[in-house]
């Protein structure tokens, strides 16, 4: 054969090759092609926000944090749903709860509930549910068997009994997905169970699964299925480029949306003014951890030349062009959780920026300008903040911290590995100062709990994920626990008054401005979101407000 | 008979180097896959506490036995292809994943290698044949500038531009969401739909280097006796150019194939990312990014041992093409 | 082992490069030499197009805080900007001038292709002098380690070690990038030196007594200058790729300035959804040029070596 036709012959297979791009013939999904088609009844809702990677793993178990499918949070109902915002509670398998005593803690089970595969439920299901996790730790993400001692049910109430008092807790108890016995009781390891036909008592239920969408559909036997609107709920997965995922949210694939956007009034409202809305509330706070077992960080006074050195609202500009505010130094999310907060802190807590202020407090702690630099007693005040590169946010707010404590005099430099390496050294407490989250859940006790128990402060090289700054306060750690045992609303509000005053005093976290919750809606098929005028739960799409909000939905 | 015994050993002795030097790479890195797995969580602005890492240490399973041991395990789970199961997918195991993603890189890969491979020799004989004319020029020129696109810039204006903008192809996938991979013909046109922007990338960035090889040989070639005798006997020069000047030239391009495909596979972990095409590239990117070592040492392996396989079967070519090295055996 | 480029493959035997005849053991003065080198450089039409970009880009890089209009850093900005006059190519998503990035970018960008490059080219001549020079053990031991050093493959190796070494700085992505890269001319330089070591004047100075370093230096290295200068720009070729990919990555110092580095954050803050094309599409340009001069430079050396490769 000569070399001609070789090359021929070899261009032809070429093009054939790629014209006949073949594909795989392995699948986990268990549905083929898929219709998103509008029935008559409530229509299609679209939402976008599961990671592909780039394709999805078939496994709505709804006990394993690190892999979930947030379809898995429409499937199994918890007990109540509570509101990231502001803590209230929306019933779901129960009716309501109470605390018959400080460590007692009671729940009443709604009647006539069923599982999607016809099985009646009831509250031996709830009780089996928490003893699974009791079984298999790594089941219990949230730690609940460190708080509770045995549960049992009697009637139509399951009752909780706690080691020590912690109120704020039923919040956590009241979202972990219930589960039924019928079905998990045979499975010999629910830790790596791959549930592929998820049984559950929430309003939907699997259709088809594909490797990059998978569709829900109502489930009839839900016992509210009558209010509930849309008929089908499908969940596309993302692409793996980021920038991808905001050009396709852009392009208005999408009824519900959670990811952050540039300049989102022309990416995304003007596309379709009539449709698209954004709502931005703030969803926990972001502040500049320092390492509390370090000199000159273990000074409150130092501390709170920091905080006064800083101008909050430039640094929320840089960070977030503008979309979030200066976060109040009490530890209290505005105007989320506004009822919370202590009227006799100045300013709502918001702490303005003042160098003269701050030069004093420096001074008192033994820090003084000389020569455009910050002299202590071991020379100039260095800092080294260290944050994950791929939050830019955070490095566009560090950087604007280096340059306005560098205006003061002090040196500052910053480190930017990947994720891993910036939790490895903020658990290990080898790190000098960091950019981290603060709050967030929505219940003041746990916000401060998570941050500022001293029981979280391991030493130095033992990993610790709560409490990283190893701060360490007789006074605080006595508030916490009295806001732990507080049952009435007045006892409640003075123990948080009591822990705000401490925050915004002691300075363990230096808290710059709110961490945004970015959920992008279109009104197209559905109303009802949440928004500014209807703050009914944070927009965010990957935990129970994700049930909230599709319960709450109506037909446009 | 030797020359095949010395390939063989080397191909074995390198197999085992490079086994090894997998299995020490991603323990180098610093933090843990269950911090990665965490950071996952964490960009997603889910707070983090001490249960929920503990939680993922159990659900990941790391391991705290001692690196011998492991090593040990390694090589016995290489042995019978059991590789485990991948922090990134834990429900699925590693040799499952990359079964479902490898098809992807290997039509895209070696459909582009392929089409790029014939194209640029082609423009390479047409160079070095009109050596210093203007044919030349232009081609050389162009090959040099195209050659130097990085891929992934490429592939980010073809996104911009082709998908965003005029919406001619898809912007992400390898098919459409919600369809199953099957051989039927839509879904076939659906899948070539969506290869045309990353293989036009891949394809346009690596020409350069078959036209550059293919034309140096050529004009070494051409200066060569039997060239001149050839072209004095009264032979057509399109003959001569292809069946004389090209088919020797070739040789070293071909030892040169086993090379140029690690340089693509390698290009591909970054068109992979941009276009989100489920291939092996995309999982490796991702595997780094989330520490994930058993599907990182899986993939190196993947790799190397393809590059591996293809430089031994050109070894083995090799003496069958030239009949010169063949008698030195 | 390098990444994509434009790099001629190794070549067969029997083809290996051509030795200036009559340059065989005269070594002319290193001023004349390199004087005469850039006269045969600058004779070639492509080299001399070579040359000027390179020189363009050299001067940006020298002179940049006169020609940029503002400072690279600063975040004085609208942020999202388009083009204006103010600001030539638009604002980042933190308000910094894009066009004064780009200048100060060829900075970096042009210090770690040529740190890169070189460095990659010295491990590679030694490695292959000593390995083409003696046959033997030695020699198969070295041949073995560019064997495993090109079969592994490039880019992924750079994403870990990246990851890996700590110090997050320019120079860490110069020895990432040389230690990946050095195999393909190893290889080349080993072909050569054992063709050159059964020439008959290496020979006759071996047999003549003289010392191992003087028959390197003096007799072999000088007739692979060209080689040399060859594999060294075709390294900081791949190197300035090489770096632009794992700063786009996000595995470099996001706060050095450097056209990777505005990729990477063009990426982040997705300018293409803003229709800030132009702030990718002009520091690829910039690679895609320093890339080109290089090669293109490449090219007259090739010619100095391979007279068949001369024009015309």
């Amino acid at each position: 054969m000569n070399l001609r036709s070789l090359a021929a012959c070899a261009c032809a297979a070429a093009l054939l090759a790629a014209g006949a791009s073949a594909c795989s013939s392995h699948s986990a999904g268990t549905g083929t092609s898929t219709s998103t088609s509008t029935s008559s009844e409530g229509g299609t809702l679209t939402i976008q926000g599961d990671s592909g990677n780039p394709t999805l793993v078939e496994n709505f178990n709804p006990f394993q944090p690190s892999t979930e499918l947030h379809g898995t949070y429409l499937i199994y109902a918890p007990l109540e749903t509570v509101s990231s915002i502001n803590g209230s509670y929306t019933p779901f398998l129960a009716t309501g709860y109470k605390f018959t005593s400080p460590t007692t803690l009671v729940y009443t089970i709604r009647s006539g509930v069923k599982w999607s595969d016809g099985t009646a439920f009831t509250p031996a299901d709830v009780v089996f549910t928490f003893n699974l996790l009791k079984k298999y730790a790594a089941l219990d993400a949230n730690g609940v068997w460190s708080q509770i001692g045995a549960v049992s049910a009697s009637g139509n109430d399951v009752t909780f009994t706690f080691k020590a008092p912690n109120v704020p807790f039923a919040a956590t108890i009241a979202q972990t997905p219930i589960v039924p016995e019928h079905v998990w009781s045979s499975i010999s390891n629910p830790v790596t169970f791959t549930n592929t036909h998820p049984v559950g008592t929430g309003p939907y239920t699997l259709k088809t699964f594909a490797p990059t969408q998978y569709t829900l559909t109502k489930n009839a036997l839900y016992w509210d299925a009558s209010k509930i609107a849309p008929t089908s709920v499908v969940f596309p997965a993302q692409a793996t480029s980021q920038s991808t995922n905001q050009l396709e949210v852009s392009e208005g694939q999408f009824d519900w949306s959670y990811t952050y956007l540039p300049d989102v009034k022309a990416t995304y409202v003007d596309r379709d003014p009539s449709t698209n809305q954004y709502w931005f509330p703030p969803g926990g706070t972001i502040g500049l951890f320092l390492n509390l077992t370090q000199a000159p960080y273990n000074n409150v006074n130092f501390r709170q030349g920091i905080s006064l050195a800083l101008n909050r609202a430039t640094i929320a500009q840089k960070a977030v062009n503008g979309y979030m505010k200066p976060a109040s130094t009490s530890g209290i999310i505005l105007p989320n959780e506004q009822q919370w907060l202590d009227p006799s802190l100045p300013g709502q807590g918001v702490v303005s920026q003042n160098h003269g202020a701050a030069m004093a407090a420096f001074a008192r702690a033994g820090y003084t300008s000389q020569g455009g630099k910050l002299m202590g007693p071991n020379g100039q005040a260095t800092m080294t903040i260290v944050l994950p590169n791929s939050f830019t946010d955070w490095a566009a707010a560090a950087t604007e911290i280096s340059s306005e404590l560098g205006q003061i005099g002090i040196k500052v430099n910053l480190d930017e590995p990947q994720y891993a390496q910036y939790a490895q050294t903020t658990q290990a407490g080898t790190f000098n100062a960091a950019i981290g989250g603060f709050g967030g859940t929505g219940i003041p006790f746990n916000d401060y709990n998570l941050t500022l128990n001293s029981a979280y402060a391991a030493p130095v090289h033992t990993p610790t994920v709560n409490n990283f700054e190893r701060f360490n306060n007789a006074g605080v750690n006595r508030a916490l626990a009295t806001l732990a045992a507080a049952t009435n609303p007045s006892a409640q509000q003075q123990a948080t008054d009591r822990l705000e005053t401490m925050m915004y005093q002691t300075v363990p976290v230096v808290l710059l401005y709110y961490g945004g919750s970015w959920g992008l809606f279109s009104t197209k098929h559905f109303t009802g979101w949440p928004s500014a005028s209807d703050p009914y739960t944070l927009p965010t799409n990957y935990n129970y407000s994700l049930l909230t909000v599709v319960t709450h939905l109506v037909k446009a | 008979m030797r020359y095949i015994l010395r390939k063989v050993t080397l191909f074995i002795v390198t197999l085992w180097a490079a086994i090894t030097l997998n299995f020490i790479l991603p323990r180098l890195m610093p933090g843990s896959p269950v911090d990665a797995a965490l950071g996952k969580l964490a960009s997603a602005g889910v707070p983090i506490t001490n249960a929920e890492k503990a939680a993922v240490e159990a659900q990941l399973g790391a391991p705290h036995t001692s690196i011998f041991v492991q090593y040990g395990d390694y090589l016995r789970n290489i042995a019978t292809l059991r590789f485990g199961t991948s922090f990134s997918f834990p429900s699925q195991t590693v040799a499952l994943t990359i079964g479902k993603a490898l098809p992807w890189t290997v039509v895209l890969v070696g459909a582009t290698t392929v089409f790029a491979f014939v194209i640029g020799t082609l423009l390479g004989v047409y160079a070095g044949w009109h050596r210093g004319r203007f044919a030349d020029s232009s081609v050389t020129i162009g090959a040099t500038f195209f050659g130097a696109f990085p891929p992934f810039w490429l592939g980010l204006l073809l996104l911009y531009w082709l998908a965003f903008k005029f919406g001619w192809f898809p912007l992400k996938g390898g098919y459409s969401p919600g369809t199953t991979p099957n051989w039927s013909l839509s879904f076939l046109g659906d899948a070539l739909d969506h290869s045309v922007l990353p293989a036009l990338t891949l394809a346009i960035t690596t020409l350069s280097g078959w036209v550059f090889g293919m034309r140096n040989n050529m004009i070494n070639t051409l200066g060569e006796d039997y060239v001149t005798f050839a072209e004095a006997n009264g032979l057509r020069s399109r003959t001569v150019a292809l069946l004389y000047a090209a088919r020797n030239a070739l040789l070293p391009n071909v030892t040169a194939f086993g090379l140029m495909l690690g340089a693509v596979v390698g290009g591909s972990v970054l068109v992979e990312g941009i276009y989100s095409y489920p291939g092996v590239g995309n999982l490796l990117y991702l595997a780094v990014t989330n520490h994930d070592y058993p599907l990182m040492q899986a993939l190196l392996l993947v790799f190397t041992l393809s590059m591996l396989v293809a430089i031994f079967v050109v070894d083995l070519l090799y003496p069958r093409l030239d009949p010169r090295v063949r008698s030195a055996t | 082992m390098t990444i994509i480029t434009s790099v001629p493959p190794p070549q067969a035997p029997g083809t290996a490069g051509e030795v200036r005849i009559g340059a065989a053991s005269a070594v002319p003065g290193p001023l004349r030499f390199i004087g005469r080198a850039l006269r045969t450089l600058w004779s070639n039409g492509k080299a001399r197009t070579g040359m000027i970009i390179l020189g363009l880009i050299v001067l940006a890089a020298i002179f940049a805080p006169l020609i940029a209009p503002h400072s690279p850093t600063a975040t004085n900005f609208q942020p999202y900007l388009g083009p204006s006059a103010t600001n030539l190519l638009g604002t980042t998503g933190n308000g910094q001038d894009v066009f004064s990035q780009l200048i100060f970018g060829a900075r970096v960008s042009l210090i770690v292709g040529v740190c890169a490059g070189a460095l990659a080219t010295l491990v590679a001549v030694t490695i292959g002098l000593i390995s083409g020079y003696r046959p033997g053990v030695i020699d198969e031991v070295l041949s073995f380690v560019t064997n495993l050093a090109l079969v592994i493959p490039a880019l992924p190796l750079m994403i870990i070690l990246a990851a890996y070494l700590q110090g997050r700085s320019v120079w860490t992505i110069v020895l990432v990038v040389a230690f990946t890269s050095w195999a393909t001319g190893a290889r080349v330089i080993r072909s050569q030196t054992k063709t050159l070591r059964t020439r008959d004047f290496v020979t006759s100075a071996v047999f003549s007594g003289e010392r191992l370093p003087r028959i390197v230096f003096r007799d072999i290295l000088p007739n692979m200058t060209s080689l040399v200068a060859a594999s060294f720009l075709a390294a900081a070729t791949a190197a300035v790729l090489a770096e632009a990919s794992l700063e786009f990555l996000g595995l470099g110092n996001p706060s050095t300035v450097s056209w990777g580095t505005i990729l990477f954050a063009a990426q982040q803050q997705n300018a293409l959804l803003t229709g800030q094309w132009l702030m990718v599409f002009a520091p690829g340009l910039a690679i895609v040029l320093l890339m080109v001069s290089f090669t293109l430079i490449n090219f007259g050396v090739d010619a100095l070596s391979n007279p068949r490769l001369r024009e015309k």
